[in-house]
Parts: C-alpha cells; sequence; structure tokens
C-alpha cells in the first residue's frame, strides 16, 4: 500500500496515514517518508483520520521517522487522531513526544 | 449472550476480520450489559498484536497454521482465549524487563502493549499439544505503558 504525501511547502508535508498503519505496511511508510527526509522536508504531519489499526510496528515506524528528523529539528505532529489510533497514543504516552491538532489546518499552522 | 468463535488457517485474513467481527458481536449486547467502546478497543488491539506477533515470529514446523480465538463478556469486561498450533514460547521471559530498551523502540512493543492492557494474560500448553492466550480486559480498563516515556 503506498501513502499519499502532500507538500505544503518545502519544509512541510501531510501524509494521509489511511486505513492501517501496521506490520504489513510499515515498510512502505518508511520509503514515502525517507524520500521527503532525503529532499529536506523536516515537519510531517500524519493525518489519522481514516485510520482504524495503529499497532506497536506501526508506531516504531513514526518513531523512526522522528529518529531521523528530530537532530535538524524537525517535528512530526498527529492531525485528526480517530479513537483507535487515541488508544495507542494514550497507552504508550506518545503525545509527549508528538503534539495532536484537531486538524491538518492548525497543524500546518503550529509548524509554520 | 452467546460466545464469539472464530477459526482461521489464514492469519492475515484473521487479522482483516477479527476487529470487524469483534465489534459486531459487542454491539450485539443490551446497552447495560455491552463492553465499552475502548474495551472492545484494547481487545481489538490485543487480539491483532498477538496475531501479527504469531504471522511474524511463531514457528508451526511443517503445520498449516490454525489458530481459534474465543470471546467472552460479563459486567461488560471481556474474556478471551487464542488456541495456535504453534511450537509456542515463554511468555513470562519475553516480558521480563529489559534494562537496554530504546527510548523509541521499532520493535518489541507489541507484548508489552498487550501485557498493559490485560488482566490475568498467561500462555500455556493445552493436553492436545497446542498454545492458549487467555486474557481479560477489565470494564474501564486505563493502561499505561511505562516503558517508553
Amino acid at each position: 500500500m503506498s501513502f499519499d504525501v502532500e507538500t505544503r511547502s518545502s519544509e512541510t508535508v501531510v501524509v494521509r496515514m489511511g486505513e492501517a498503519l501496521d506490520f504489513r505496511n510499515a515498510d512502505d511508510f518508511k520509503e514515502a517518508f525517507q524520500e521527503h527526509v532525503e529532499d529536506g522536508v523536516r515537519n510531517f504531519i500524519l493525518d489519522f483520520s481514516e485510520t482504524e489499526v495503529l499497532d506497536s510496528t506501526g508506531l516504531g515506524s513514526i518513531f523512526s521517522l522522528y529518529r531521523e528528523i528530530s537532530p535538524d529539528d524537525g517535528k512530526v505532529a498527529f492531525a485528526e487522531v480517530s479513537r483507535p489510533v487515541q488508544v495507542v497514543v494514550q497507552l504508550t504516552r506518545t503525545y509527549k513526544v508528538f503534539r495532536q491538532f484537531p486538524t491538518v489546518e492548525e497543524a500546518e499552522e503550529a509548524l509554520a | 449472550m452467546t460466545a464469539l468463535t472464530l477459526e482461521y488457517t489464514d492469519l492475515n485474513r484473521a487479522l482483516d476480520e477479527v476487529r470487524p467481527l469483534l465489534e459486531e458481536w459487542a454491539a450485539e449486547h443490551d446497552e447495560a450489559a455491552a463492553p465499552s467502546d475502548d474495551t472492545v478497543r484494547y481487545t481489538q488491539l490485543v487480539l491483532h498484536e498477538w496475531i501479527a506477533n504469531l504471522l511474524q515470529h511463531a514457528h508451526f514446523k511443517s503445520r498449516a497454521p490454525t489458530v481459534q480465538i474465543r470471546a467472552s463478556t460479563e459486567n461488560r469486561h471481556i474474556t478471551c482465549a487464542v488456541i495456535d498450533n504453534s511450537e509456542g514460547f515463554d511468555l513470562a521471559e519475553q516480558l521480563s524487563p529489559d534494562d537496554d530498551a530504546d527510548d523509541f523502540p521499532e520493535r518489541g512493543m507489541g507484548l508489552q502493549i498487550i501485557d498493559a492492557c490485560t488482566n490475568q494474560l498467561s500462555y500455556t500448553s493445552t493436553a492436545s499439544g497446542r498454545h492458549r492466550l487467555e486474557f481479560t480486559i477489565p470494564a474501564d480498563q486505563d493502561p499505561c505503558l511505562s516503558m517508553l516515556f
């Protein structure tokens, strides 16, 4: 499965996470963000509005993104977080690392 | 209320089907007795992590993998059993604290998530040579994984 990545500026992209991010497509997600990291993108807004499944390997792939961009002051933000994703975020306390926003637009404004 | 029983020989199919079937099953209960939406979500997450774990790491030798999932509910909590025909492993050993754990681990969080969400978690051999995961998701469960932050 491929991920839809929308470029908002030279530094910021929005990734539509789709129905699931799990061990079956975590490598596809890594491939998708890697290309943009290499192009100099530092801010990633992950749109979870349609996401029903986020598992531990999926979350691990987001950590992988965070590890790549955080040394250059890059940010990963979560937007429109669905309830199944919120359950994982609360359980793992990742809200301490990834800021959450009600909408993609609000995330974009905060990261600008 | 009847228990839910599902059986699969295709574990990928199990991953895709268990989540919606569990939701439908829970919705059939009277509102007063039904598990909460979050109790169902924790159950879905635990079953997903466990089946994913079987798919990625379990040894089935030359046997075709089979998994049977049973769920029942009482007083708004959910009790599950997952019986598989793998070689099994020592769950308690895998759950023992790892002092070298990464702050942002890419792997190895699945069993910790299962442990955090459940009560009365066990994985034991059965008399018929299979292995059985059992757990309960309490009503109003408020789990928290302490290994990360």
